[in-house]
């Protein structure tokens, strides 16, 4: 087990380092660099400034030169400078991490909590109308772009209550009761589209154990049905139910950039939106490869998590 | 005893109108305290005016600093008669207009208590106009050219100030008027204003989240007694337009409205009723950049025909939604002061019957050598951005129509300026905001052969000669008549013909008093200082 992590760990670096080499790739293909977006919003184009600006920047060198200094900070822990802002990157990137974090967690638990049980309950229910609620449920979720749904969910609030979420971020260790309810929605309306993909896989993997010889065995030995469906279809169907967690979790991190315009959450999604914009080059590459970490970790958590529900899984062997 | 009828009535009449005077005056007595929170056009790059140009910029650090002038926010239209003095507590021209002497307020400090004196204008605007002798030097200096008529700025005393001029130049005053000219401390590095502010104004900086918010608080030693009102004033980014509107209905925002159109405001109002909605005229314009470069566009027949097809009802109608005023280089009036009269405004190329210029536009084509048999082909450039894209669509429909082979290219925000400096395009739409109404802003920078933002290439030794002298008349009629001269012979030499001047819009809860829009200048209005909250 533990050569198989060190082995999967190695391989993340060397996906990481891989990633690396595309992100700053694609960002330099982008049409300009932050001195052009500078004077471009500045209207004007003064050559000897744009010069010294880059000199400044230290854009002006080889990019493999460009792309050693910044492998060599990060190795070192240091992120640079937010080329935009003069402050250093960390202090941009810290204060947003919570914020998309804590969406992120609170969107995938909904989808959980919502997305399993329905997903169960349809493939017991099976043919039953509950089971065409809950697809039919489940197939508006996945219909609905959460960009619309968020603007929807806006457009109801301020029509019928007078209210949406606050469009300031309060921490949780300031108001606990308030950044609930600044989170609660988004988190729902993300949530939403996520569950009806849980609910989907979990339908179909609940069907095809359901089907399976040891279910009937148990369902003749007369066990209750919450056993049967909750302790012995569930634990066996939820392999493919985890790795979309799994993936789900990855996209969340990266993905809520309209969650987070939409309802002006601080977030790391928006703040790379600005920063591609920007050419902000710093900000852009630390935060992707931030991104790119949560993804393979989140891929190795549920590897490992495989073996915990099915113990038959040996890794490391042939 | 029987008082005489009339003498009842006028006694009443005199009580009533007593009453409700003290009910109107009580209902107009500024009130203090409050937080105002709105939203700027977007996140601002840096909190240093000097730095930047866009209105998100003036917006979110003119609460913070002063100049030596402003503009009064009370009056609508910006003018060499609407000036106010802040820092300077007086000023006067001398030696024909040669040098401009300001008296500066003996009783202003700055945010970190220091006080202030002629050697930070000295400071400020030797920076700006990059003099040799200069104590800093701005990264990005977008409005060099302003001061490119200083020769040398002197600080005889702690208390006074000399610009000294090459030639006469009587509209200096009101670039320094601009949001864009606030006063620097010489103490503070300027790297510094990056991300802070230390400024004189009647907000100090309470704190800045870069992309996210700018919160000030009232400066208890502002030096104009009894301002401000607010104890304070928040700037909350707000990307999405729906969000900004849905923030505003729902209360969390007390004025909305920057970059909005008229739909938004519509919309915002159709929500709550209560809203007050302000529709005013802007100086930001919607120009036809044509290459002078690049044949056959040094053709003034091809030129005069793409202007001729362009038009004016159907661009109002179209990509404006009925949101914008017609007019030449300069502003029109009533909003604008050096704009043509309105009955040559109507006379311009694309404003008469639709039809008949078309025709005359193939007929010009025709005679330039393009028609059915050999048509223009030609691509319409513009900013990738979708306030861009809906006029430059609208373009190419129009262009068609006079046989035209018209395509668009949208090019990414971030290489527009670059592409246009270079002159790597055709034809390309573009929009203009001009800091002050003014003819030498506004001519100088966009029309002077040479000019870093004289995009279309456009070189007249004849307009240029005229825009020096226009620029040292001191007479305002005689001035205004050469202005006028410049902006007819420019109109009729296709030389980045303006399609319109667009509407900017606000919406404010009742509660919100006090809060400026000008018509001629959405830059120079972001002070504050007199606003207050009727809670």
């Amino acid at each position: 087990m533990r050569t198989y992590v060190v082995k999967r760990l190695l391989i993340a670096v060397l996906t990481l380092v891989g990633m690396s080499v595309v992100i700053f790739t694609l960002l330099r293909l982008a049409p300009g660099n932050i001195t052009d977006i500078i004077f471009e919003s500045a209207g004007y184009v003064e050559e000897g400034d744009r010069k010294r600006l880059e000199i400044e920047l230290g854009i002006d060198r080889p990019v493999v030169v460009q792309y050693a200094r910044w492998m060599g900070d990060l190795v070192r822990g240091e992120l640079g400078k937010s080329y935009r802002y003069d402050l250093p990157a960390w202090a941009i990137i810290k204060p947003r991490l919570p914020v998309t974090l804590e969406l992120a967690v609170l969107a995938l638990g909904f989808s959980v909590l919502m997305g399993v049980p329905s997903g169960v309950m349809s493939a017991v229910r099976r043919g039953r109308p509950s089971d065409y609620v809950l697809r039919v449920l489940s197939l508006a979720g996945l219909s609905m772009p959460s960009f619309w749904l968020a603007m929807i969910v806006i457009l109801v609030l301020v029509r019928s209550l007078g209210w949406i979420p606050s469009m300031t971020y309060v921490s949780p260790f300031e108001n606990l009761g308030a950044n609930l309810a600044q989170f609660v929605v988004p988190a729902l309306a993300v949530g939403y589209r996520s569950s009806a993909l849980i609910m989907r896989i979990t339908r179909s993997a609940m069907l095809e154990v359901l089907r399976e010889d040891y279910i009937r065995t148990a369902w003749a030995k007369g066990q209750r049905e919450r056993l049967v469906v909750w302790r012995h279809a569930l634990k066996n169907a939820s392999l493919p139910v985890i790795t979309l967690i799994g993936i789900e979790f990855a996209f969340l991190i990266g993905g809520l950039i309209v969650t987070e315009t939409v309802f002006n959450l601080p977030g790391v999604a928006r703040y790379l939106v600005d920063a591609i914009q920007w050419r902000d080059y710093p900000i852009v590459q630390n935060l992707t490869m931030l991104i790119a970490t949560v993804v393979v970790l989140a891929n190795l958590t549920v590897d490992l998590l495989y073996t915990w529900l099915d113990p038959r899984i040996k890794y490391g062997q042939a | 005893m029987t008082l005489p009828r009339p003498l009842i009535a006028l006694a009443l009449t005199a009580v009533l109108a007593v009453l409700v005077s003290v009910v109107a005056g009580t209902a107009q007595t500024p009130k203090y305290g409050g937080v105002l929170v709105t939203h700027p056009l977007s996140a601002t790059p840096s909190l240093s005016p000097h730095e930047e140009s866009t209105v998100a910029t003036t917006q979110q650090a003119s609460p913070c600093f002063n100049n030596l002038v402003y503009f009064d926010p009370a009056k609508t239209q910006e003018s060499v008669d609407t000036l106010i003095p802040e820092l300077a507590e007086k000023w006067s021209w001398q030696d024909g207009y040669r040098n401009l002497v300001f008296f500066l307020r003996r009783d202003v400090k700055w945010h970190d208590g220091k006080p202030f004196t002629s050697d930070d204008v000295k400071y400020t605007f030797d920076m700006v106009r990059a003099a040799p002798d200069a104590r800093a030097r701005l990264k990005v200096n977008p409005r060099k050219l302003w001061f490119d008529n200083v020769e040398a700025i002197e600080a005889p005393d702690r208390h006074t100030v000399v610009f000294r001029l090459k030639r006469p130049q009587p509209s200096l005053l009101l670039m320094l008027a601009s949001g864009y000219s606030a006063v620097y401390p010489a103490h503070v590095p300027l790297a510094e204003f990056k991300n802070r502010c230390v400024g004189t104004g009647p907000f100090k900086l309470k704190e800045n989240k870069p992309g996210e918010s700018v919160e000030y608080v009232k400066n208890p030693d502002y030096f104009v007694k009894g301002r401000p009102y607010l104890d304070g004033i928040k700037f909350v980014v707000i990307r999405d337009r729906s969000t900004q509107i849905a923030a505003l209905q729902s209360g969390q925002l007390d004025v909305a409205g920057s970059g909005w159109n008229r739909t938004n405001a519509e919309d915002a109002k159709a929500g709550a009723a209560k809203l007050v909605m302000v529709e005013r005229d802007s100086n930001v314009n919607d120009n036809v950049l044509i290459n002078y470069k690049r044949p056959p566009f040094n053709d003034r027949r091809v030129r005069h025909a793409i202007n001729l097809a362009l038009d004016r009802q159907a661009y109002l109608i179209g990509p404006r939604q009925g949101a914008a005023t017609f007019g030449g280089a300069l502003l029109p009036k009533p909003a604008g002061v050096w704009g043509l009269p309105a009955a040559e405004v109507t006379k311009l190329p694309g404003m008469g019957d639709a039809a008949k210029q078309k025709a005359e536009a193939r007929r010009l084509l025709a005679e330039a050598g393009f028609g059915p048999g050999k048509p223009l082909k030609l691509t319409v450039s513009t900013r990738q951005l979708a306030i861009y894209v809906d006029t430059a669509s609208w373009m190419v429909d129009q262009l068609q129509q006079v046989g035209i082979e018209a395509t668009l290219e949208q090019i990414d925000t971030g290489v527009w300026h670059p592409k246009m400096t270079r002159l790597e395009y055709q034809v390309a739409l573009n929009l203009t905001g001009v800091g002050v109404d003014d003819a030498d802003a506004q001519l100088f920078e966009n029309y002077r052969c040479g000019s870093q933002r004289n995009f279309s290439g456009y070189c007249s030794e004849d307009i240029d000669r005229l825009m020096v002298e226009q620029s040292q008349t001191v007479d305002p009629k005689k001035r205004l008549a050469l202005v006028n001269e410049i902006d007819r012979k420019l109109q009729a030499d296709g030389a980045r013909p303006i399609l319109g001047w667009g509407k900017q819009y606000y919406v404010w809860w009742p509660h919100v008093k006090g809060w400026a829009v000008h018509d001629n200048s959405i830059y120079n209005v972001g002070r504050r200082q007199d606003v207050w909250l009727d809670k």
